[in-house]
């Protein structure tokens, strides 16, 4: 019996050695996302990314509030890096209102984004660690988050959601003692990070599964547009925090972390050495620090922005975010697009599975940085 | 051959660990030590005082009513409404101060920069979990209360690794 098949649709023909698997859309450790994976046999044949599961419609409720309502919420798709994903709607906010920020909150913004970068990666890190089988990985990446999450809870007074950053500075100053608080737990966090190095790192267990498994080339990487750490491990030079430095970015001392492998071994590396340079930055910025002044610009009680648009990005755990920010003269903006890294290293999946063994699948999926829930927004 | 040091090594640097003392809180026992009295607000200077953002308390002698903790609220949880209050204050006419939902509430603390009189402020109080969704709304009589905590540990890092007291 044949059916009549509506028009526009057809039958797939199946080929008996190749099987279909959804992985997901069930949360595999960072938000509902689905990758439909064709194998033949262990090796991966095809694999189709299909996110949407947990878009929240960021850009939309960002039109019906008023700048400083807006903060809550557009840091919602990236919970744990909450400060580097409002960094550039901060920025931009500033230059369509025209708003100068004060040289200490500057400083102070900084420590934040990079607390917070600090608390991205380690969460990271730890369900790198679990979605390759290694427990301790998982274990000693949680507890030493606790460090720099009781660092910005005493900045900001919430855990996790801060809500501090805002448009012509900061919340609330540093309580006493905080410099010397943030010095001690940085420190001793360096010491730690030493000791991941030979549990994990040089593990020949880690490198035989990563080494060498889901290359991508130079070209590749520019070609797809991939950003953030799925770049540098590539072999290209690209920080935004060193090609267009944002607040006090070019007075502190730091590097571009560059690897030229390209394979999965060398994307799980270079967040783990940004850490180093993340630590070298909040160091710096503690000394090179205003010790006084204030830390936030008075705004008139629902500010207008004149009928101007703005483009401004920072570098984030996951690469560059992007906020396009249009006013109408109006309390609230017309429209709020953003652009996060996380989308746009998703695109290189297919590329990089295509030809991999199933088991592998895991360490390319999570080292290219790609977290459902802010690639959705 | 390089392989089996490897191994051994990242054995070693996991058994060294048997000996620190454990990260953990053992939280109901013990409870974290924060910063001030929680998230407070000048209005005069336009910027907060640090402090864990915590649930809130209402001065009733400060508060006149004006609905501005409402308003800011409006849009990102909607957590806060002006309820009539059965009390006579010469600033506040109207009677009415600001209930709020914690089962809304995200606790971003933005009434306490809205409020220009001083009258609401945020507490080291985090313990909010109820059996019913109606003991979740905080009438302006439970939020005049102040909390009654006691928080003592600290992060300490020694050399032999960090512990929480």
């Amino acid at each position: 019996m044949t059916t009549q098949l509506p028009p526009g649709m057809h039958l797939e023909t199946v080929d008996d050695k190749i099987m279909t698997l959804n992985v997901g859309p069930q949360h595999p450790g960072s938000g509902h996302m689905r990758l439909i994976i064709k194998v033949d046999g262990d090796y991966i044949v095809s694999c189709d990314p299909d996110p949407g599961y947990v878009h929240r419609g960021e850009e939309k409720m960002a039109e019906y509030r008023n700048y400083i309502q807006n903060i809550p919420h557009l840091e919602r798709p990236v919970i744990h890096d909450s400060s580097n994903i409002l960094y550039p709607y901060c920025l931009g906010v500033e230059e369509l209102l025209g708003i100068e920020v004060p040289e200490r909150a500057k400083y102070i913004r900084v420590i934040a984004a990079e607390l917070n970068r600090c608390i991205y990666i380690l969460y990271w890190l730890a369900i790198y660690g679990i979605f390759l089988g290694h427990s301790t990985m998982f274990m000693w990446p949680a507890g030493d988050r606790e460090l720099f999450i009781d660092l910005l809870e005493a900045m900001s007074g919430a855990r996790v959601t801060h809500a501090y950053l805002v448009p012509g500075g900061v919340r609330n100053d540093l309580p006493s003692n905080f410099e010397e608080r943030c010095l001690r737990q940085v420190e001793y966090f360096e010491k730690r990070l030493k000791e991941y190095e030979a549990i994990f790192y040089q593990n020949p267990l880690l490198k035989a599964r990563t080494e060498g498994s889901g290359i991508l080339s130079r070209t590749d990487a520019i070609r797809l547009g991939t950003t953030g750490s799925v770049l540098r491990a590539s072999g290209v030079d690209f920080d935004v925090r060193k090609k267009e430095p944002y607040d006090v970015y070019e007075n502190l001392d730091f590097q571009t972390i560059v690897m030229k492998e390209g394979d999965s071994y060398a994307r799980s590396r270079i967040p783990y050495l940004e850490m180093f340079e993340s630590c070298r930055i909040i160091k710096d910025a503690l000394k090179k620090m205003p010790k006084s002044g204030s830390v936030r610009t008075k705004l008139k009680p629902n500010p207008k922005g004149g009928n101007d648009e703005v483009y401004r990005r920072v570098e984030s755990g996951r690469g560059a975010i992007g906020y396009y920010i249009v006013s109408n003269n109006r309390p609230e903006p017309y429209r709020v697009k953003i652009s996060v890294g996380s989308f746009r290293n998703l695109i290189c999946m297919p590329y990089l599975l295509k030809g991999e063994k199933l088991g592998n699948m895991p360490a390319v999926y999570w080292g290219l940085n790609y977290w459902p829930v802010e690639a959705d927004r | 051959m390089s392989n089996v040091i490897g191994i051994i090594r990242a054995l070693n640097s996991g058994v060294k660990h048997l000996a620190v003392k454990r990260f953990t809180l053992r939280y109901p026992e013990q409870k974290l030590k924060f910063v001030g009295d929680g998230f407070q607000f000048n209005p005069e200077t336009g910027v907060g005082i640090a402090g864990l953002r915590g649930r809130h308390i209402l001065f009733h002698e400060h508060c006149t009513g004006c609905q501005l903790c409402s308003v800011a609220c409006e849009g990102i949880a909607e957590a806060i409404s002006m309820v009539k209050i059965h009390e006579t204050w010469k600033h506040n006419k109207k009677a009415i101060m600001p209930q709020i939902d914690y089962g809304k509430c995200v606790f971003c603390g933005l009434c306490v920069d809205a409020c220009p009189f001083y009258a609401l402020y945020m507490t080291n109080d985090y313990e909010l979990s109820s059996f019913t969704k109606s003991a979740l709304i905080y009438t302006p009589a439970q939020l005049a209360i102040k909390p009654n905590i006691s928080q003592d540990v600290e992060i300490k890092i020694s050399d032999r690794g960090a512990s929480h007291g």
